[in-house]
């Protein structure tokens, strides 16, 4: 044999040798750990878009935050590990300084600790597990620390974790960021949950080969799917207004003892909301810390019978219909009434005999509602409710968002069109409310309520199209409604906590809540609806107050804390008494 | 032709086909050694691109890391909540009293 064919025969040996390794390594070797760490599809998660107010400031934001895990193998006592790093992961809540903390609190915190060690303790038992997480959305300055310990085993993760800067400020309306199932992060409720598609963008993919020591291999497809970043929005909300209203509205219910307080403000020309609160209300960054029943957006969610505010829906119908005028007079009002067997009483059972319409409105007389109810008929203040839309949702931008509660005209008898006349018997939201006293200071123009200004895409803003104006009533029948509105703030029960030198157009409400099929008296939800300055608005608000224990009425606890909201925005505004 | 004639042609032609064989054998060992060379160059280079790219990326990270953080502190430090806080622990009260002229 010459050295040709030695040669031949050593190398046709190696190839053998080596595709017999291949095929050895491709199909018989079973190593699935160590081969997905070469080659892996990383999901690259889309940063959150921001929600900022009218000034641009960031209501709702991304922090950077960390996924803490362990690694079971390389840890030798379990307990020590849980007692070194158990304090830092309880709720952020008790991230005071322990000296702020009250007994009661540092005994919660200890159980606290206790438990967390007990959990750590036992994830980490299981040696078999090659991770396991400790913890998630960790802020940064707890990793530090942690970091610091320099404990074996604990590895971090980085990750965002979404950030409230004014933490419970205008809470019901962002909602919050929590994990849906999958442990993806997921809006919830307000903002958060309604524009969720939008906020969240689209997790990219990274395809990717590594060598043995983690660093990628660029002969491959390297990013295959960019992550496309959330659309941020910019909202209507004026911060200031919706600090001061903040401020007021809880000051106020505690004031008035009562179980909540809401509070829209809105801009009548536009349907832009510059505010809207609740009180009590909660802490987006802390959510879990809160009763799930304070997360819905009472201002949206809630319907309630609006009592006396709805007076202005039935008067709008019945001037618009020309069925009354501000003069003419009340024929019925001499006296209770007597209706399919309920009796119809004034709310101090005062009477007022031959009173004007626009007295009516004054005195919030239920007996002259019923009669200006009879002139207008069922169909004509059905027809109306359904036009000013108390039966469908307003639009707005809030997942929870609710509509009102009309019974079919069908089931309507004699008692429903009297008592509908005036708020009661049916259920409406505090927002359609809005919407339509914004209809009346708009000349008859009802223009849905909005909260989003504008949204940024790749760093284009791009400005939100305004919903279409629709004309409800006549200009006329505005004025006129709005001219007894100011009569009935004038001289009203309210009339003496009004700011001096401007007009305003309002009506106070005091419906007694229903429970189990009658009405508590001791129970009400006391509200005062309105706008100013009448002849040229600059802002609709509305105060509502469920169950206040100082006085049930609307015009002793709604209307002073609406006088009060008001005189603060007319100097933030600079709206003078000359701008009546 | 003779025996021996014939016998000194095959021994030539066997050295021209050997000559080929080597030159042929030289050829390809040249040039899967210079293959050879290449691709570890070229892999060395990858290495190190791929080490140059993940310091490049870590370092967007951290940036953008950085710059959040940052955000996130103005945020905190310009908010009303802290502003008023600050301004009651300095002393600053509402005015009681607004007159408009």
């Amino acid at each position: 044999m010459n050295r040709l064919k030695i040669l031949q025969i050593i190398i046709i040996a190696v190839a053998l040798s080596i595709i017999a390794r291949l095929f050895y390594w491709q199909f018989l070797a079973n190593i699935p750990s160590q081969s997905s760490s070469y080659s892996q599809e990383i999901k690259l998660p889309a940063s959150r878009g921001q929600i900022f107010a009218s000034d641009n400031f960031p209501l709702a934001t991304n922090q950077e935050a960390f996924l803490i895990y362990a690694k079971p193998k390389e840890i030798d006592k379990e307990s020590d590990l849980a007692k070194k790093i158990a304090p830092f992961l309880i709720s952020e809540k008790y991230a005071t300084a322990g000296a702020n903390l009250l007994e009661e609190q540092k005994k919660q915190k200890e159980t606290e600790i206790g438990k967390k060690e007990e959990e750590i303790t036992q994830k980490i038992k299981n040696k078999n597990l090659l991770w396991v997480q400790i913890g998630r959305k960790v802020p940064k300055n707890i990793k530090n620390i942690l970091d610091e310990l320099k404990i074996k085993g604990l590895g971090f993760e980085r990750d965002e974790k979404r950030f409230y800067p004014e933490a419970s400020m205008a809470a019901h309306l962002l909602g919050f960021v929590g994990s849906d199932k999958f442990g993806d992060d997921t809006g919830y409720f307000g903002l958060e949950g309604f524009f969720d598609e939008k906020l969240k963008g689209k997790s990219g993919k990274l395809g990717l080969d590594k060598d043995p020591f983690g660093f990628p291999i660029l002969v491959s497809k390297y990013r295959t799917v960019e992550p496309k970043e959330g659309e941020s929005l910019i909202l209507t909300i004026d911060r200031t207004i919706q600090y001061i209203v903040e401020q007021k509205l809880k000051a106020a219910t505690e004031k008035y003892g009562a179980k909540q307080g809401t509070v829209i403000v809105s801009q009548p020309q536009t349907g832009q909301i510059l505010a809207m609160a609740t009180y009590p209300s909660y802490d987006p960054n802390l959510f879990t810390e809160f009763n799930e029943k304070d997360y819905k957006n009472p201002a949206v969610a809630d319907t309630y019978e609006p009592g006396s505010t709805f007076k202005l829906i039935t008067i709008a119908a019945a001037l618009d219909t020309a069925v009354v005028s501000p003069q003419t007079k009340c024929e019925v009002c001499s006296g209770p009434r007597q209706i399919g067997g309920y009796e119809i009483s004034t709310w101090n059972k005062k009477y007022y005999p031959n009173s004007t319409i626009t007295e009516v409105i004054q005195h919030s007389d239920n007996v002259g509602m019923t009669f200006v109810a009879e002139k207008l008929g069922t169909d004509k203040l059905f027809d109306y409710i359904q036009k000013f839309g108390f039966d469908k949702n307003t639009g707005i931008e809030l997942q929870e968002e609710t509509t009102g509660v009309i019974r079919d005209k069908e089931q309507w008898r004699q008692i429903d069109l009297a008592t509908a006349s005036f708020g009661q018997g049916l259920a409406v939201t505090p927002i359609q409310m809005v919407q339509t006293v914004q209809t009346i200071a708009n000349g008859g123009k009802q223009i849905p309520p909005r909260l989003v200004k504008a949204v940024i895409e790749k760093d284009k803003q791009k400005p939100v199209k305004q919903p279409a104006e629709k004309q409800l009533i006549s200009q006329k029948t505005a004025a006129q409604i709005t001219e007894m509105m100011v009569n009935a703030v004038e001289n009203g029960e309210a009339r003496a906590f009004k700011p001096k030198g401007y007009r305003i157009a309002g009506k106070t409400g005091t419906a007694q809540i229903p429970l189990a099929g009658h009405y508590d008296p001791e129970k009400t939800i006391a509200s005062f609806v309105g706008f100013a300055p009448a002849q040229n608005p600059r802002f609709v608000m509305l105060v509502r107050f469920t169950e206040p224990s100082s006085s049930i009425f609307g015009s002793e606890t709604a209307a002073p804390t609406f006088f009060e909201i008001a005189k603060e925005i007319f100097s933030y505004l600079a709206i003078s008494p000359k701008d009546n | 032709m003779l025996k021996k004639d014939f016998k000194l042609a095959k021994k030539e032609n066997f050295n021209v086909g050997g000559k080929i064989h080597v030159r042929v054998l030289v050829a390809v060992t040249t040039v899967l050694t210079f293959l050879i060379f290449a691709q570890l160059v070229f892999a060395n280079n990858l290495a190190i691109d791929g080490q140059k790219l993940s310091q490049v990326e870590e370092e967007i990270k951290n940036l953008q890391a950085e710059n959040t953080a940052l955000k996130v502190e103005i945020a905190k430090a310009s908010s009303f909540t802290t502003l008023s806080q600050q301004a009651n622990d300095l002393g600053f009260m509402k005015p009681s009293k607004v007159t408009v002229f």
